[in-house]
């Protein structure tokens, strides 16, 4: 099987965790023996490469994080330019992810993925969906490291799981969207002490980013005070 | 306050905007203005906390929205939900939120910069007014606010 793969992020490919959820999604790919060629959105040069795959391959995956509750403004503006009807017929299946871990946040947009396809001439080959990708970028901090790599080696199965189905539409990608929402004993537990842990993982990131200023700083009402 | 985000071509249904948004109400025109695409580096959240790496006319929005109570987006449709022009504004009003986290609604949220905003959307075209209705209500809740409600325009005869 041979698989377009487009990604659907803004973020330069460098630092797109999308990028990289579609790298080791691809390695499964590979170990099944079929092939992927990848367009990345947040480069303009290559639109019209993506665009003609898109036309002339039948199997099409679009990766995308999920930006305020639906899709991220670049790849709406680049499905804009795709035709609405095709010659021959195609399958697109998305892949959906988002920083937060719970499920529920990502269904919305699922739900505008799974009317997309039909808009485009194509049939929908269904959605992988998983949360919790914020720390996917600090996957080589030594205290990511370990839940990172777990979370990788689970799109390696999953694109071994697709090149097996040729689709999205399984119990095991159905199971990988993991817990809806947290139960209330989580929410407790973030009171009393996840939050304070969350909040000190910010701060060390914002500090090695060279950030200088309060994470919850109000610049721009400082400016009206000033005034 | 509330401040209008029109993404529509410039002037088109300023008519209709002032029959169906009352009050202290500001227009924004963002057809000509430039405005690029939330490219999600991070910087407003861990670098220059509340200020935007990309430097174009979304600054002078943002600090319209610092002083607001309500916003709502006039968009165009296609595929069903807000064309990229709107859903763009929109994807970059992320530094009017902090990285830290909380738990709001029940739902894992980030917390807000400054203080709750309400949502609306006026919309033209043809979409699914309840995938609208719910999005307007993800939206809100994201900025701890209420959603104003999704309204379809009717024909502009402004502009004819």
């Amino acid at each position: 099987m041979h698989v377009v793969i487009i990604n659907g992020s803004p973020r330069v490919q460098k630092h797109s965790n999308t990028d990289a959820i579609i790298q080791s999604f691809g390695k499964g790919l590979h170990e099944s023996g079929s092939t992927y060629e990848l367009y990345s959105l947040s480069n303009r040069g290559e639109w019209d490469a993506a665009r003609d795959a898109f036309i002339t391959h039948e199997q099409i995956i679009f990766a995308l994080p999920l930006y305020v509750e639906c899709v991220p403004s670049i790849m709406l503006e680049f499905l804009e330019t795709l035709p609405a009807k095709r010659q021959q017929s195609a399958q697109i299946s998305f892949i959906l992810h988002g920083g937060f871990d719970e499920g529920h946040q990502l269904r919305l947009c699922e739900r505008f993925l799974q009317s997309l396809p039909a808009q485009l001439g194509c049939t929908y080959g269904g959605c992988l969906i998983q949360g919790g990708s914020f720390l996917i970028r600090m996957r080589d901090d030594e205290k990511m490291k370990k839940a990172m790599d777990k979370k990788m080696d689970g799109y390696t199965k999953m694109g071994l799981s697709f090149a097996d189905h040729g689709n999205f539409l399984t119990p095991e990608v159905s199971k990988f969207i993991g817990h809806e929402k947290n139960p209330w004993f989580v929410h407790l537990l973030f009171k009393l002490f996840i939050k304070r842990l969350v909040r000190n993982n910010f701060d060390y990131f914002a500090k090695q980013w060279g950030c200088t200023r309060p994470l919850d700083d109000k610049p721009y009402l400082r400016l009206e005070i000033k005034r | 306050m509330t401040i209008v985000l029109n993404t529509l071509a410039e002037g088109v249904a300023s008519e209709q905007i002032s029959t169906l948004i009352k009050g202290d109400v500001e227009v924004v025109n963002t057809s000509d203005m430039k405005i690029a695409h939330c490219t999600g580096c991070n910087m407003c959240w861990l670098k220059t906390p509340g200020v935007c790496a990309i430097k174009d006319d979304y600054a002078g929005i943002i600090k319209k929205l610092v002083v607001a109570e309500n916003l709502w987006l006039v968009s165009d449709t296609r595929f069903g939900f807000v064309d990229w022009h709107g859903k763009r504004v929109m994807d970059r009003i992320v530094p009017m939120l902090n990285m830290y986290i909380e738990f709001r609604d029940g739902s894992e949220r980030h917390e807000l910069r400054y203080h709750p905003l309400n949502f609306g959307l006026l919309y033209k075209g043809e979409a699914d007014q309840e995938f609208l209705e719910e999005w307007s209500r993800r939206v809100a809740s994201n900025l701890a606010g209420n959603s104003l409600g999704v309204i379809k325009m009717g024909e502009d005869k402004s502009c004819m």
